[in-house]
C-alpha cells in the first residue's frame, strides 16, 4: 500500500488534477482508477439532492464549502485505527484497513463492495468514492457472535479524509461496530459507510462524529438487510461546525428489522443536517426510528426522515418519532418526517414535535430547590435519553452524556 | 428569633390571569404542627399551594408570607425550597430522561450541598423506599414518566422524606389513592415526624376528603370557601365535614352565622 508522510507543498482541492495526483502518489488502492474518475465526474455534474439544499434563512450551504485546501493524497496509515476483540480473530472475524481488505480478502471484499451504495445519485458520496484514501473492512463469518465491540477510529489530518467503512455480517452473525471520527482543526471529512447484513444477522453499528468544532463532515451511509436480519444503527453528531449525514436502510429480506437512533445538539453557530430513509422492500419488515435533536445559541439543525413501504412489503410495521428542543430564540431546528406507503395491510406511524422546555417541568424542578439554569440543563440532557439510551454499551452512553453536558458548560453527575 | 418561627401567611391575596382567587388568607403553621386545609373544589386551596411555592402563573397582589422569619414571597421557587418549603404536587410534571435517583440527588444537593456521602444518600433513600413500600427499581425510572396516579403520589412522598423540609404542603396528595397508597402516604408523614430531621416539620395538608386525617391526626382544621378561610377548629371539624359535607357550613357562611 502506498503511503506518504510528506505533505504536498500545495493542496490541489478536489478537481481532476487533485485526483490524478492522488493516483500517482498513492496508486488507486482498493477502488479502480476509472471508477474514481467516473465518480469525480458525477460529483461535478450532480446537483445537491433536494433535501439538503440550502433554504431560506439557512446560513450554510454544502455547495459553498471551500474545498481548495483539501489534500487527499496526504492521508497516511495513521488515519485509521481498528481494534478487534482478542478472541475474534480465531473465529475468522476480519477487521482491517480497507486496502488490506481489498488485497488480502479480495473475494469477500469485492462481493460486498458497492452492494449497498454506489454514489450514483449522491453528489458527496461520489466525491468520497473519487478520493477515498482511508477505510476499514469488517467481516464477521456466519454464525459468529461477538459480545465485545469492534472499534474503528478515523483521525482526519488537516488536508481532509475520505474514509470508506465496509461492514459485512454473514447469516446468523452478530457484532457491534463502533466508528468514531476525529480530526485536525478545520478538517474536511467525506465518508462512506456500507453495511451488509445477511439472513438473521444482528448488526449493531454506531457512528460517532466527534470532529473539532470548526470541521466540516459529510457522510453517506447505506445498509442492506437480509431475511430476519436486524440492524441497530445509532448516530451521534457530536462535533463539527457543519455536518451533513445521510443514512439509508433497505429491508430487503422478509422480517428484517431496522432500529435507528439519532441525536444531535446544534449549539453556537453549528449547522447539522441529518437525513434517514428506511425502505421496506420485503413483507413483514419492521423499523423504529427515534430522533432527538436540540438547538441553542444560533445553531441550526434539520432532520429529514423518510419511511418508504414498497408494494410487496405487506405486513410492514414502521414508526418514526422525531422530537426537537429549542433552547434559544435564534436557534432553528426543522423536522421533516415523510411516509410513502405503496402496500396495503401495513402499520406506519410518525410523529414529530418542535418545542421549548415546558414551564411546568421547570417549575417542578425548581420547587425541589434546583436552580432554573440547572433545571434547564437537566431537562435538556434528559430530553436526549430516548435516543441516547438506545446506544450500545454503558461506557459509550456515559461518554456521549459527558459530551452533551460539556456543551452546556458544566459537568453533570450520571 | 423563636417567636418568628412558623409559616406565617397574612392577608394573602393572589390570582391567576387577573382573576383574584385568594381573597385574604391568614394562616399560621407552627413547627411540628399539622394543619388540615379543607374545602370544596374551586375554593382556592391549590392556588394557595402554588402561590406559596412561587408558580410563575400565580400573582400575589397583597399580603405577606414568612417562613421562620424569612420573606418567602421575595424568593425564586428554588430559593423557597432551599428555605425549607416543600410542595407535594397534586399533578406533578413528568421529566422524561431524568431518573428518579438523579433528580432527588440533585434536589438534595441543591438544598443541602454536600451533607451526605453517596453511600449515606443511598442508604437513606433505600430506607425511605421501604417506608413507602416502593420497589427500588423506581429509582432508575424517569421522573413521573408513565407513572400511575398512586406512583406519582408515592414519589412526591419519597422526595419529601429525602428533603426533610421545615414546612410541607400536601396538595390533595390523598386524592385518587387506594387504601394501600393512602396508608403509604400516612406512613411517610409519620416517619418524617418521628425522624431526627423532620420532628419539627410543620404540615399543611390540603384535602377535599377527611379520610386522610384517619392516617394523619391534624392539630387544626381550616375550612376554605371562595378564597377565604371561613372556619377553623380542632380535629372535630373534619368529622363534621365527614357527617354533613360542606353544604351546612356554606349555608352558615351565607347566613352570616359563621
Amino acid at each position: 500500500m502506498a503511503s506518504l508522510s510528506a505533505r504536498a507543498p500545495e493542496a490541489l482541492g478536489v478537481g481532476k488534477a487533485a485526483l490524478e495526483a492522488l493516483l500517482e502518489r498513492r496508486g488507486p488502492g482498493a477502488l479502480p482508477a476509472e471508477s474514481r474518475r467516473d465518480a469525480l465526474a458525477r460529483f461535478e455534474e450532480l446537483p445537491l439532492r433536494r433535501t439538503i439544499r440550502s433554504s431560506r434563512g439557512w446560513k450554510r450551504d454544502l455547495e459553498k464549502v471551500d474545498l481548495a485546501a483539501v489534500d487527499a493524497a496526504a492521508a497516511g496509515d495513521g488515519c485509521v485505527e481498528i481494534a478487534l476483540p482478542a478472541a475474534a480473530a480465531a473465529l475468522g472475524v476480519i477487521a482491517t484497513s480497507f486496502e488490506r481488505g481489498a488485497s488480502e480478502h479480495a473475494a469477500r471484499f469485492s462481493a460486498a463492495l458497492g452492494s449497498a451504495i454506489d454514489g450514483r445519485d449522491d453528489k458527496f458520496a461520489a466525491l468520497s468514492l473519487a478520493f477515498q484514501n482511508a477505510g476499514a473492512f469488517v467481516f464477521v463469518p456466519a454464525g459468529v457472535r461477538l459480545d465485545d465491540p469492534i472499534s474503528i477510529t478515523y483521525t482526519a489530518p488537516a488536508g481532509g479524509l475520505f474514509p470508506y467503512t465496509l461492514i459485512v455480517l454473514e447469516h446468523g452473525a452478530a457484532a457491534t461496530i463502533v466508528e468514531r471520527v476525529e480530526g485536525a482543526s478545520g478538517t474536511f471529512v467525506a465518508g462512506i459507510g456500507e453495511i451488509v447484513a445477511g439472513e438473521r444477522a444482528e448488526a449493531r453499528v454506531v457512528s460517532h462524529q466527534a470532529l473539532p468544532d470548526d470541521a466540516v463532515s459529510v457522510a453517506s451511509r447505506s445498509a442492506t438487510l437480509g431475511a430476519g436480519a436486524t440492524l441497530a444503527f445509532a448516530l451521534a453528531e457530536s462535533g463539527a461546525d457543519y455536518a451533513v449525514d445521510r443514512t439509508r436502510v433497505f429491508a430487503n429480506g422478509r422480517g428484517a428489522n431496522a432500529e435507528l437512533s439519532v441525536f444531535f445538539f446544534a449549539d453556537g453557530k453549528r449547522h447539522i443536517d441529518v437525513e434517514s430513509e428506511v425502505v421496506h422492500v420485503a413483507p413483514d419488515t419492521t423499523s423504529h426510528t427515534v430522533v432527538r435533536t436540540a438547538g441553542t445559541g444560533r445553531g441550526q439543525g434539520r432532520y429529514v426522515g423518510t419511511i418508504r413501504i414498497l408494494p410487496d412489503a405487506h405486513g410492514a410495521d414502521a414508526s418514526l418519532r422525531d422530537d426537537a428542543l429549542l433552547l434559544s430564540k435564534e436557534a432553528h431546528v426543522d423536522s421533516v418526517p415523510a411516509l410513502e406507503i405503496a402496500a396495503n395491510d401495513v402499520k406506519a406511524f410518525h410523529g414529530a414535535t418542535v418545542g421549548a422546555i415546558s414551564e411546568e417541568e421547570l417549575f417542578y424542578a425548581q420547587s425541589r430547590g434546583i436552580a432554573r439554569a440547572d433545571a434547564e440543563r437537566m431537562i435538556a440532557l434528559g430530553f436526549f435519553e430516548p435516543a441516547l439510551s438506545r446506544f450500545p454499551g454503558e461506557a459509550l452512553r456515559d461518554q456521549l452524556r459527558e459530551q452533551l453536558a460539556g456543551r452546556f458548560g458544566e459537568r453533570v453527575d450520571a | 428569633m423563636s417567636e418568628q418561627r412558623g409559616l406565617h401567611i397574612e392577608g394573602l391575596r393572589a390570582g391567576i390571569e387577573g382573576n383574584e382567587i385568594l381573597k385574604g388568607i391568614d394562616l399560621q403553621v407552627e413547627p411540628g404542627s399539622v394543619h388540615a386545609l379543607m374545602g370544596p373544589n374551586g375554593s382556592g386551596k391549590s392556588t394557595l399551594a402554588f402561590s406559596l411555592a412561587g408558580h410563575p402563573n400565580y400573582a400575589v397582589s397583597a399580603g405577606s408570607v414568612s417562613l421562620d422569619g424569612q420573606d418567602l414571597l421575595a424568593l425564586a421557587p428554588d430559593k423557597r425550597a432551599a428555605a425549607g418549603l416543600f410542595l407535594s404536587f397534586q399533578y406533578p410534571a413528568a421529566i422524561p430522561g431524568v431518573s428518579v435517583a438523579n433528580f432527588i440527588r440533585s434536589a438534595r444537593q441543591a438544598i443541602r450541598p454536600g451533607d451526605l456521602t453517596p453511600a449515606k444518600f443511598r442508604k437513606l433513600i433505600f430506607e425511605q423506599l421501604d417506608v413507602l413500600d416502593m420497589d427500588p427499581a423506581f429509582l432508575s425510572r424517569y421522573v413521573n414518566d408513565g407513572f400511575s396516579g398512586g406512583e406519582k403520589k408515592r414519589l412526591e412522598m419519597l422526595q419529601m422524606a429525602m428533603l426533610a423540609p421545615k414546612y410541607a404542603i400536601l396538595d390533595e396528595t390523598d386524592s385518587g389513592l387506594d387504601v394501600d397508597a393512602l396508608r403509604s402516604v400516612g406512613n411517610a408523614v409519620k416517619a418524617l415526624r418521628e425522624s431526627e430531621a423532620g420532628h419539627e416539620t410543620g404540615f399543611l395538608i390540603i384535602t377535599h376528603y377527611p379520610r386522610i386525617l384517619q392516617h394523619i391526626t391534624a392539630d387544626r382544621v381550616h375550612i376554605m370557601m371562595d378564597g377565604r378561610i371561613v372556619r377553623s377548629g380542632g380535629p372535630e371539624l373534619a368529622n363534621e365535614i365527614e357527617r354533613s359535607g360542606y353544604d351546612k357550613i356554606r349555608e352558615e357562611v351565607a347566613g352570616g352565622i359563621a
